[in-house]
């Protein structure tokens, strides 16, 4: 064998070792939500991490991402399979408790508290212990479109007809409110009143879209309704208390809506997508829905129709008050990473006041504390809203963190949505959902 | 003289089979295995590798979960449908379109395409096909008939997605048939016009019974594709409002991954195993006894 025949070959060598190598450089991987704009916000925060004098080579920072389809599905095998693939990986208030047997609570910045606050922070924590940081958080607004409720304050003969509306649907005579003071009653006799099978002179086709496909997301956006009338999962002593009046008022709210054609027929299917196309076709009135739709639903790009009569506040208030469900998707440390110390020193630096405001200029959805979000609030205003309604309004169900809540949301999907198809009565979608959430809280 | 298969197998069979049963053993007895023993545990992520073995509860909860036998006739219902409906259309496509695509064969490009499109693409096509706003089938339901049709509701989710459905894999019977249309001696067809049958006899008596083994096996594919549905399905409606309309593959998907209960899931998964074995053994045995008679 010749010396030239050696080199050659060496090369080859290096160069197949050096394909099958890891980069260099990348030496923390973290696992992403991919596709939307807390991507954006996690590239934009990981390339200000890498580009830090103080990170060492060992520590920059790699993205993973994998798709959105059964995400939570492909990321429990992978941590009950003891993957090392990824050092920090996402996790979900709902989903702490499935995830928290595979990673480790966290220590996050010194700044922590007085960037997010306490409520925030408490969507990463599980028994007490800190799981992640939350890096964006989500909730719900109540959009709606003030152009029609502008003109039904000032109209006599119709807030007649709204009255008229509410006690044959409601059973008592309501006027038209500034949505700001609206109950859930409010929001029902308005829903009827702009529904033209209610209502034939509406201006819209329905008064609402609710989002009733048999998902877990969609009773997120359910709970509200009952929460106002003081409805949780659970009381303090552990006993499951969803069979309540607060729950039977929501549900029966929600199918007297759709049984009275006031959200589309199809609703049954609708979910996040299917529900701001209804919205945005300007042929819906009100909605709940989450705070990620209010950048298409305001952009007159996206939603021409109604981009500029669109205002969202917070959901209705009950008896007990006004809520909206909150959780929040945050970064956390697997139990299984290679690098763990580098994977500490990223998470730590992610809740820091600096990296915050990188994720919110970049279109993340960070809740932040009022004196933080001043900073951002010119270029990004949702933000301020975002902050003052989680902190003011924000709520998760006693259970809501536990190791079975995406499975409780899913029990809850099947049997209420089941009650609103007219496929089971109230009282045993109720006595179901108690009995299967009983058991699965046990 | 002695056949092949009554030798002895010699060393040399055996080491060249090697291979074949290590794969087999790997990638198909062990998952088996597994399966098995989940079957009878107490089990979770956090326990799959310590499952406690409890007997046969997961079967009894199978077995009285009323979800189940929702999804078993779901499935039974929606597989023999779309298998019938699909080989239907395909036979008549392939038998009315047969001299058009002699002459034009680029016809059969086209007729192939809803075969190209992944089954959850499909069921997201049609979540925007359907949608009351941006579909253009509601579009013009709305502007003809001022009517607003729910095709995803209670009473119509079954019937569209087995619309759906059917539209997507009667080019799959089509192909079959057509090919089997096509496998006809012409010498036969020819004999039969000279004396004089019509081509309704020639189609009933001759055609037909020629194409008998391509429209079992045609059936028999659609029925256990559709039997097993998942994607469109799932995509589409989800499992339907209070589960009508998850098919067995949903119903495990779900008892798996959403409810955590792995020992439930594979304990469906092993009664479906055992129905499907005992239907395909039973159909071998017919199809052998036919053979034998004849």
């Amino acid at each position: 064998m010749t010396f030239s025949t050696l080199r050659k070959g060496g090369l080859i060598a290096a160069a197949i070792a050096s394909l099958m190598a890891s980069p260099a450089f990348a030496k923390v991987t973290v696992l992403g939500w991919p596709g939307g704009p807390e991507e954006t916000a996690l590239r934009a925060a990981a390339d200000a991490y890498n580009a830090k004098s103080d990170t060492s080579d060992a520590n920059k920072v790699e993205l993973l991402f994998f798709n959105r389809d059964g995400f939570w599905d492909k990321l429990q095998a992978d941590l009950a399979a003891g993957s090392k693939a990824f050092d920090v990986n996402l996790l979900a208030t709902y989903s702490i408790g499935r995830y928290a047997p595979f990673m480790e609570p966290v220590e996050l910045s010194d700044e922590a508290k007085a960037v997010y606050g306490d409520s925030v922070l408490s969507t990463m924590q599980y028994e007490g212990k800190q799981f992640g940081v939350p890096t964006d958080l989500s909730l719900h607004f109540m959009y709606y479109r003030k152009d029609l409720v502008e003109a039904l304050l000032k109209d006599d003969a119709a807030k007649a007809r709204f009255a008229e509306i509410s006690e044959k649907h409601l059973g008592k005579k309501l006027e038209p409110k500034n949505p700001d003071e609206w109950t859930w009653d409010d929001y029902a006799a308005t829903a009827l009143y702009f529904t033209q099978a209610v209502n034939p002179d509406s201006p819209t086709r329905y008064g609402t879209v609710l989002q009733l496909k048999n998902l877990l997301f969609n009773m997120m956006v359910f709970q509200s309704l009952p929460r106002s009338y003081g409805g949780n999962w659970m009381d303090e002593s552990g006993k499951v208390t969803v069979n309540s009046d607060a729950y039977r008022k929501g549900l029966e709210t929600y199918k007297l809506l759709y049984d009275a054609g006031a959200t589309p027929r199809d609703s049954l299917s609708y979910e996040f997508a299917e529900a701001n196309a209804a919205y945005a076709s300007g042929q819906v009135a009100a909605m709940m829905q989450w705070n990620a739709a209010a950048s298409d639903l305001t952009s007159k790009e996206k939603s021409p129709t109604v981009a500029e009569v669109t205002e969202t506040i917070a959901p209705p208030a009950g008896p007990e008050g006004r809520f909206t469900h909150i959780h929040g998707l945050g970064f956390g440390l697997n139990k299984n990473a290679e690098n763990k110390d580098g994977a500490k020193a990223f998470i730590k630096w992610l809740s820091s006041k600096e990296a915050a405001l990188i994720y919110a200029r970049s279109s993340g959805a960070p809740a932040l504390t009022p004196d933080v979000v001043k900073e951002v609030a010119a270029e990004r205003p949702d933000l301020v809203k975002l902050g003052e309604f989680a902190s003011k309004y924000g709520y998760v169900m006693n259970g809501g963190t536990s190791a079975k809540a995406l499975s409780v949301y899913e029990l809850q999907a099947k049997e209420f949505t089941g009650y609103w198809s007219g496929q089971q009565s109230l009282d045993d979608a109720l006595a179901n959902t108690e009995k299967g959430m009983t058991e699965l809280l046990k | 003289m002695t056949t092949l298969s009554q030798r002895a197998p010699s060393s040399e069979f055996r080491l060249l089979a090697v291979p074949l049963v290590l794969f087999l053993l790997v990638f198909l007895g062990f998952p088996a295995v597994v399966n098995l023993v989940y079957s009878v545990s107490e089990v979770s992520f956090e326990t799959l590798r310590r499952p406690e073995i409890t007997g046969f509860s997961n079967f009894a909860a199978v077995w009285n979960d009323q979800s189940f036998w929702q999804a078993s006739w779901f499935s039974l219902r929606f597989g023999l449908l779309t298998a019938l409906l699909e080989c239907a259309l395909g036979l008549f496509l392939a038998i009315f379109l047969s001299p058009l695509i002699e002459k034009r064969s680029w016809l059969m490009a086209i007729l192939m395409l809803p075969l190209m499109v992944a089954p959850a693409l499909v069921g997201l096509m049609y979540r925007l096909v359907l949608h009351e706003f941006v579909g253009p089938v509601p579009n013009y339901l709305w502007t003809w008939f001022g009517a607003s049709f729910s095709f995803l509701g209670p009473g119509s989710a079954f019937w569209t997605l087995v619309v759906v459905e059917t539209l997507q894999w009667t080019p799959f019977a089509f192909l079959l048939f057509y090919m089997a249309y096509q496998a006809i001696p012409k010498e036969i067809v020819e004999a039969s016009a000279m004396d004089g049958a019509r081509y309704r006899h020639r189609l009933w008596y001759i055609e037909l019974p020629l194409m008998a083994p391509t429209i079992v096996v045609a059936l028999l594919i659609r029925f256990i594709d559709g039997f097993r549905v998942f994607d469109n399905v799932y995509v589409l409606t989800g499992s339907g409002p209070g589960g009508s309309t998850a098919s067995l593959s949903i119903y495990i998907y779900e008892a798996f991954f959403k409810q955590g209960a792995i020992g439930k899931a594979v304990a469906a998964s092993v009664i479906l195993f055992v129905v499907s074995f005992a239907v395909l053994y039973g159909l071998n045995a017919l199809a052998a006894r036919r053979k034998g008679a004849r």
